[in-house]
């Protein structure tokens, strides 16, 4: 008897556990996962921080037809084998109007299928794999694609700075590949010599060895992607050992916490990334500064790519007048998205249509060096 | 002249592998148990130097600081977690141990945050010319503090009643009690010494990388593992040998093989061919 009442109990509570946000109407919810354990922490705590930001602000502003929006955050701690289940979740339990990845390429690329399935809009904010746009209709990417951001890197490095004889040092993961290929691939274009390539793993922070061989290489310039957490002690020891080449960077340095890494052997480095500093846009100024009000923390990339994917997601929540995720994919498709990362569009694979933004550390802090806007140059790719 | 500079590095991450590994020996070589949680007191080490470091403007202190907690707290891991265990089969040991090392991680992850922690002036930036070389003033750090704390721990080893208490209680615990050494207090010694290097160790790389981090123990936790491994288990000096060896393979690797291999595969391709080769080790005496 104890028992069947034990079963009866759990039924009951099951029964109340699923009923309880059918109940809850009065809410439109969104969907996001990103790494808030693990080795990515850093990255997943911005991203969400960025998201948090626009929610709380359009909630301020009115929500969604008088409806509260809510973030439902799952943890994916930087594994795709996390992000499927989390996926279901979202859509089967929580049943979340639009999703938002603020995770690395891995765990978004195992979802995107997932929510594609199911008919629902996925925004990765700075995800950078080419397979996530492929995985169906309903995946977007508000920010660049590797390869589209190293073929500005190379621009930058040709054409502006004129300098021709490059090697390049890359995090050995999609994302240092995607950059590498970027600049590869638009090399022959600007007359860029890629004298020597060489890879170091993410939890590097030694890079001696590979600082000798840079050294004796003797190039005119240094194409280095990684994250701040390689970049910040890669920089210094570069310049420790006498290196004084410019060195060139992407948006996995842009934060802070680089330049309080580095020290003085950040001041110089030049960024491509989609966060200009000294932007007078209405949007990004009132971002950067309701974000470091509101976190008493400085602003990064992340954290501004995080906010923008919330951002759209809210605006086609709001305008796409249905919450059908048929009505919120045609509304994104056909609209342009004032955020904090400047005005975005997508193009027919979902992938965003925007300029790059140039930074240089001066003084302790990223300010504008050029903008790169060439859209022929930047053109993501159409399937 | 790149070849030297090569070799440097080599050994610069190397003396590192070899001050971590070091604590990790003293422990397996005594107890038997294989402690990964080391590698979350070297991060512990770590942040107390640079917390302490910015607080009261000396780097020495910041250290010493580091030095002492820790030993103290390794201590209390051995009262706590395995003392308690110690008639277990040893796997026990390394299941709580992989476990306490995953909760220290997730433990400074909320306490200090997961940006990570720098030194509000990056310390020892400066370059040390030796003739045609040069030298990193923090990669000079760290080889000279990984001699004078490897050549103190082998005069505490040979010259001292406790180098003869722990190195009787090694060989025969029993026998060491039945002459009044207090094997109790050898293991807490232990504990505390072997604590001591991970700290030391930690220090060191806050100081190279000026940056330290909630996960930067992952690495050396699973690193040191295949190190004292190689230097064939409890072996001190082959410990030594075999961190500086790897230390200068993977200086190459990185150069020469780095398109192909990560450098932290390096280590365990190393460690799967000595194996085969020699399954005692690379350098274990006697069968």
């Amino acid at each position: 008897m104890r028992i069947r009442l034990k079963y009866l109990a759990l039924a009951l509570s099951v029964t109340g556990w699923v009923c309880a946000p059918a109940q809850a109407q009065d809410v439109v919810k969104i969907g996001f996962h990103a790494p808030l354990t693990g080795f990515a922490a850093a990255d997943g705590k911005s991203a969400k921080q960025g998201a948090e930001l626009a929610v709380a602000q359009a909630n301020a502003a009115g929500g969604i037809n008088g409806k509260k929006i809510q973030l439902v955050v799952y943890d994916d701690e930087g594994k795709p084998e996390n992000t499927i289940p989390l996926a279901n979740k979202l859509i089967g339990q929580d049943k979340v109007a639009i999703a938002v990845s603020g995770g690395y390429s891995g765990p978004t690329r195992a979802a995107a299928p997932v929510f594609n399935r199911a008919g629902m809009v996925y925004l990765s904010a700075y995800a950078i794999h080419p397979d996530i746009t492929k995985a169906g209709d309903f995946i977007f990417r508000t920010g660049m694609m590797g390869e589209v951001q190293g073929r500005a890197g190379a621009k930058l490095m040709a054409d502006m700075l004129k300098k021709k004889k490059v090697v390049i040092v890359a995090v050995n993961n999609d994302f240092g590949q995607a950059l590498t290929a970027g600049v590869e691939e638009v090399a022959g274009k600007f007359g860029l010599n890629i004298v020597k390539k060489y890879t170091f793993a993410m939890p590097d922070r030694q890079f001696g060895p590979l600082v000798a061989q840079v050294k004796a290489d003797a190039p005119e310039v240094i194409y280095a992607p990684g994250y701040f957490f390689n970049a910040g002690p890669l920089v210094a020891q570069l310049r420790a050992a006498g290196v004084d080449v410019p060195i060139i960077g992407q948006e996995g340095y842009d934060s802070q916490r680089f330049i309080e890494i580095a020290g003085k052997a950040s001041e110089g480095v030049i960024v491509t990334t989609s966060l200009d500093r000294d932007s007078k846009s209405p949007a990004t100024r009132a971002f950067i500064d309701d974000y470091e009000k509101a976190y008493k923390d400085r602003v990064d990339m992340v954290a501004a790519s995080g906010n923008a994917a919330a951002t759209v997601a809210i605006e086609a929540l709001r305008k796409a007048g249905s919450l059908d995720g048929k009505a919120l994919r045609d509304f994104i498709r056909a609209n342009a998205f004032e955020t904090s990362i400047g005005k975005l569009s997508f193009n027919g694979l979902g992938e965003v249509k925007k300029p790059v933004q140039v930074q240089v550390v001066k003084d302790a802090n990223f300010h504008h060096y050029a903008v790169i806007d060439d859209l022929v140059l930047l053109a993501p790719p159409e399937k | 002249m790149l070849h030297v500079e090569l070799v440097l590095q080599g050994l610069v991450n190397g003396s590192m592998y070899a001050v971590v590994a070091i604590g990790l020996t003293l422990i397996y070589g005594l107890l038997r148990i294989l402690h990964v949680a080391h590698a979350g007191l070297y991060t512990l080490g770590a942040y107390i130097t640079v917390l302490t470091t910015n607080a009261t403007g000396s780097l020495a202190l910041g250290i010493l600081a580091a030095m002492l907690v820790v030993g103290l707290c390794g201590m209390l891991v051995y009262r706590l977690l395995y003392e308690p265990m110690l008639e277990r089969p040893p796997y026990v040991a390394l299941i709580a141990s992989i476990g306490l090392f995953i909760c220290m991680e997730e433990s400074y992850r909320i306490v200090f945050g997961p940006y990570g922690s720098s030194f509000d002036m990056p310390r020892l930036g400066e370059r040390i010319a030796l003739g045609p070389i040069s030298i990193a003033a923090a990669d000079a750090a760290m080889l000279v503090g990984a001699i004078v704390l490897l050549t103190g721990l082998a005069m505490l080893m040979r010259r001292t009643r406790f180098g003869v208490a722990w190195r009787a209680t090694v060989t025969d615990p029993a026998m060491a009690r039945s002459f009044g050494i207090d094997t109790i207090k050898v293991r807490y010694v232990n504990f505390f010494i072997a604590s001591v290097f991970a700290a030391a160790a930690g220090s060191l790389v806050a100081v190279l990388n000026n940056l330290v981090e909630p996960t930067m123990g992952s690495v050396p936790s699973y690193k040191s593992l295949a190190i004292i491994v190689l230097g064939g288990l409890g072996q001190v000096g082959g410990t030594l040998a075999a961190a500086l060896l790897l230390g200068v393979i993977e200086a190459y690797g990185t150069i020469y093989a780095g398109a192909y291999l990560d450098r932290d595969a390096i280590a365990f391709i190393f460690l799967i061919v000595v194996l085969m080769i020699r399954p005692q080790g690379l350098f274990a005496r006697g069968s």
